[in-house]
């Protein structure tokens, strides 16, 4: 896919960490559009700034060097009331250890995001729609413990995207699951993509990357081209 | 946060030892300075002469001096004066009092004044002062006699040399004296000379033997209560500091699991992590404890020193660095002990499992299991998931927040007592300076509701010190007038009883049916049966209500005044002045007037200065568990934030946490006041007055706003500290 009209575009994106000696460049001028409907998977080993990379894309962290802008809006030295906003209404994250509240059930973690100043109305229809695509509202009362990985991570999911975002991070979203709950999640990434939704998914697992339409390496802090797909996945 | 916590607790340790030390030492350490004496005999004037004679006798004699003590001598000095002083003609021997500025008095002339006095009127060695009518004499002293408490809280004493007196009087009689002092070889022998004193004392009129002890005992009872607030309160601030530095230590070792488990890992023993980690917190406690240790005793030392001043004794000075060491000590060990402990338990466990990031101990406890969202409600939860935490949080909490309830009920209580008149039972608001023929003339006039002829005379009591009281009398019944609370006995009922305040009662070891004995300034002796005690402040309690017969039998020339009661509504300033037509001197009655206002205001600044540092306290305590809160959940709110959280939807989450503490500390701190605090201070000064300490509806909601704000403070503090942080750093 062509990119004219990206959902995510990052130029020349730079940070480094570590103090003194240890100090180490881990991005080093990365660049990354994604377009909307397109699944991105970032491939690299551990430490390779994987996560770091994904938390530029969503302003989680700021960026020593280069720019970053969602839907259009550059995220890249707004204002923290800005980039709220952005996170709250544009983009969802999902991360490996799945990050729900302990003292919330299952359907209270995915409303917690819906309830947030500012989201858009409707969050309760929402979540119970996307409870009921991702299979996981008969456990909805469930707390997190009483879950199993999967499940977890579908409400992670579901939380994701009960605000409706036009991007979706997903960081080592497979990372934590056996390979038939990590195979769901794939293709439930795809069908969101499919949506068209751009997806960001960082892995270092191939076999999770290999259903992105298209596949890049970070090394040395830059991202190479790896297989690129002809067109959005199904 | 830690070194900000340790610096609060050192500071309310430091106040407290300051002020404790202070009040606790302060009678000893004055009455050696002064070299006060064992025994103080007041008797109804005699020649010296026999009086040496029979002290000469007495059985361990080291040294006794005699004086004269003339009372109700008028002093004036500048703009000040009063009525009420008392001269101390002093002999050769030793004096009892300390010099604290200039030298003592000699044949050459000059007085010597006392401190209080020289402080309350603004004379220093080298001004002069005007007694009775002579020209004014050059101060060459200022004394300190702890046998008493200073001016204003007692009637103003100055000292004059007998050659200096007898030049200024040209008196060449036989000298009179009324007062000795003994001073013992062997102090504890001090029963067997005070039986020798009474049977050698036949033929002496007015005795009265008082010891060292006993002056002691009537000082000690006021500080007391001091002492006891402040020990509590350093036990509330010690256990606050030993709950949260603890949890806080915990939080951060649970942090430092992994660091842990490879020091284990390559050898390091239990007692090296522990030690380390006890190390790393003296870094941050030593400075802390310094700095907070000298402000507290900064802070203490000017409400201390003033009230000490009043009690005329002596601030501690450079004894009190031993106490303040100890504080430091004690505040420094704390969180030594506190990082230590926790450190220690987790070096206990299998190095592979701290590699691993297992728990300290003691498994999750996890509370709230009920349904519902919002972020107010999350945050509720979040604090609520420790529980061993949450209780000792939220007692300490209480235990301070009731603290700060019963010192806000003891302010709003003195303020009643020093501003409203009905507080101590007065029930007229005006004092006009006309004869009782006036009242027709008076009832007369439009807003006034009530006359009254009112006399008032002092007299000196045949027991103590030479000490005043004050005997008031009305036309019929007193109560109409002045209805101060009656707390044992019956009202005064005929012309041989009198009702006594209880500060008289106290010194005079007065009971109901006991005989009061009192001689009037005309040299008249009034003695009465004690009907009933009365809780009066005025003048410290040293009253006694009689009735008009006897006091002007005792005193017929008594000075009438007239007590006006104004209707309700009525113009205070339009009666004034409208009796002042009458050709009165016109007085707004206030609460407690003079010394005992002197007393309250001191009380007040001491009690404001324990209240602020005891609310910093709570701020600390609050903040603390919030961030303690907001560290262990981190990944948590750091999800909120990934979601769209911003920092006002951070900030109600933590106002849920905030409030799941501090609601039920607020309902504990009102039950604990209520029900035992402010009964507890009550009863330690009933001594002094009834004081009803149970807080109202409109300190409650003080409370109430000063816990809001603490709160929002404390909301405010962590959350700003924790939006500042990358949110990524929240999530690994």
């Amino acid at each position: 896919m062509s990119p004219e009209r990206p959902v995510l575009r990052a130029r020349g994106l730079a940070k480094q960490v570590g103090s003194g000696r240890a100090r180490q460049q881990i991005l080093a001028g990365v660049d990354l559009d994604v377009a909307a409907g397109e699944m991105v998977a970032v491939l690299g080993r551990s430490g390779s700034g994987k996560s770091t990379l994904l938390n530029l894309l969503g302003g989680l962290d700021r960026p020593d060097g280069g720019r970053v802008g969602v839907a259009g809006e550059e995220i890249t030295g707004a204002s923290e009331k800005t980039l709220d906003r952005i996170r709250l209404r544009r983009i969802g994250f999902i991360f490996q250890s799945f990050q729900l509240i302990e003292e919330l059930t299952g359907e209270e973690n995915v409303l917690l995001a819906a309830r947030l100043p500012g989201a858009p109305r409707g969050g309760r229809r929402r979540a119970q729609a996307l409870l009921a695509r991702l299979g996981v509202s008969a456990v909805a009362s469930h707390r997190p413990h009483e879950l199993s990985g999967g499940e977890q991570q579908r409400f992670a999911i579901a939380r994701a995207l009960v605000n409706d975002p036009v991007l979706i991070l997903a960081d080592e979203a497979t990372g934590n699951l056996d390979e038939g709950s990590a195979a769901a999640v794939i293709e439930t990434l795809g069908e969101l993509a499919a949506e068209g939704r751009a997806v960001v998914l960082v892995t270092h697992e191939a076999q999770s990357a290999a259903a992105a339409d298209r596949v890049l390496h970070l090394v040395e802090g830059r991202l190479r081209a790896g297989r690129e797909a002809a067109g959005p996945g199904p | 946060m830690s070194g900000l916590g340790i610096l609060l607790v050192a500071t309310m340790l430091a106040v407290a030892a300051t002020v404790s030390y202070g009040l606790e030492t302060g009678f000893d350490r004055s009455a050696a300075e002064a070299d006060l004496p064992d025994v103080l005999v007041s008797f109804d004037s005699q020649s010296a002469s026999s009086v040496r004679e029979r002290i000469a006798a007495l059985p361990d004699l080291e040294a006794f001096s005699l004086r004269e003590q003339l009372t109700s001598v008028p002093f004036r000095a500048g703009r000040e004066s009063a009525d009420n002083g008392v001269v101390e003609v002093v002999g050769p021997g030793r004096r009892g009092y300390a010099i604290v500025a200039g030298h003592d008095v000699s044949r050459r002339g000059g007085v010597v004044i006392e401190e209080g006095l020289a402080t309350d009127w603004g004379l220093g060695v080298g001004d002069r002062i005007r007694v009775y009518d002579s020209p004014p004499l050059p101060i060459v002293g200022l004394a300190r006699a702890p046998s008493n408490v200073a001016y204003p809280l007692a009637a103003p004493h100055i000292y004059v040399s007998l050659a200096a007196y007898r030049a200024a009087t040209r008196q060449h009689s036989a000298r009179q004296v009324n007062i000795a002092q003994i001073w013992l070889k062997d102090p504890s022998q001090l029963d067997a000379v005070l039986v020798q004193a009474r049977m050698s004392s036949y033929g002496l009129s007015g005795l009265s033997l008082i010891t060292r002890s006993g002056v002691r005992v009537v000082v000690d009872q006021a500080a007391g209560i001091v002492i006891a607030l402040l020990a509590a309160l350093s036990l509330i601030a010690l256990l606050t500091a030993a709950t949260m530095l603890t949890a806080a230590a915990r939080a951060e070792i649970q942090r430092r699991l992994h660091a842990i488990g490879i020091w284990r890992a390559i050898g390091a023993s239990r007692g090296h992590v522990a030690r380390v980690a006890a190390f790393e917190a003296l870094l941050v406690a030593v400075p802390a404890a310094a700095f907070g240790v000298g402000a507290g005793a900064l802070l203490a030392t000017g409400p201390s020193d003033r009230l000490l001043g009043l009690l005329n004794q002596d601030g501690p000075g450079s004894a009190l660095l031993a106490p303040l060491l100890g504080c430091f000590a004690l505040t420094v060990a704390i969180p030594a002990l506190a990082a230590a402990w926790p450190a220690w338990r987790a070096a206990g466990g299998p190095p592979l499992a701290l590699l691993r990031g297992a728990e300290i101990g003691g498994g999750r406890a996890r509370w709230g299991t009920a349904g519902g969202g919002g972020l107010l409600r999350l945050g509720a939860r979040l604090a609520t998931t420790r529980r061993v935490r949450l209780v000792a949080t939220l007692a300490s909490l209480a235990i301070c927040t009731s603290f700060v309830l019963l010192m806000l009920a003891l302010a709003s209580e003195l303020n009643t007592l020093a501003n409203d008149p009905t507080a101590l039972g007065r029930r007229y608001q005006l004092s006009a300076s006309l004869p009782a023929s006036a009242a027709p003339r008076v009832r007369a006039l439009p807003g006034v509701s009530a006359v009254g002829p009112r006399w008032e005379v002092s007299a000196v009591d045949a027991y103590s010190l030479g000490e005043i009281t004050y005997v008031i009398g009305f036309r019929g019944d007193h109560t109409q007038f002045e209805d101060p609370p009656l707390v044992e006995g019956s009202r005064l009922g005929g012309a041989r009883q009198a009702e006594v305040g209880r500060g008289l009662a106290q010194i005079l070891g007065l009971r109901v049916g006991s005989t009061l004995a009192l001689a009037t300034a005309s040299g008249r002796e009034l003695r009465l049966r004690v009907s009933g005690i009365v809780s009066a402040l005025e003048h410290d309690g040293r009253v006694a209500y009689v009735s008009e017969r006897a006091l002007l039998g005792a005193e017929p020339d008594a000075p009438e005044k007239l007590a006006v009661i104004l209707k309700p509504g009525a113009d205070t300033k339009t009666v004034t002045a409208e009796l002042q037509r009458l050709g009165a001197d016109v007085t707004a009655s206030t609460g407690v007037a003079g010394g005992g206002k002197t007393l309250v205001d001191a009380l007040r600044g001491l009690l404001l200065t324990i209240a602020a540092v005891d609310g910093l306290v709570c701020l600390y305590m609050l903040t603390q568990a919030l961030a303690l809160t907001a560290a262990e959940r981190r990944s948590a709110i750091a999800v909120l934030r990934a979601c769209g959280a911003g920092a006002g939807s951070i900030r109600v989450l933590l106002a849920g946490a905030a409030l799941a503490v501090l609601v039920p500390a607020a309902v504990v701190a009102v039950v604990l006041e209520r029900l035992v605090l402010g009964p507890a201070v009550s009863r330690l000064a009933q001594g002094y007055a009834t004081l009803a300490l149970g807080a109202d509806a409109a300190e409650i909601a003080v409370l109430l706003l000063g816990l809001a704000l603490i709160g929002t403070v404390a909301v405010w503090w962590v959350v700003r500290r924790l939006t500042s942080r990358p949110i990524a750093g929240g999530l690994g």
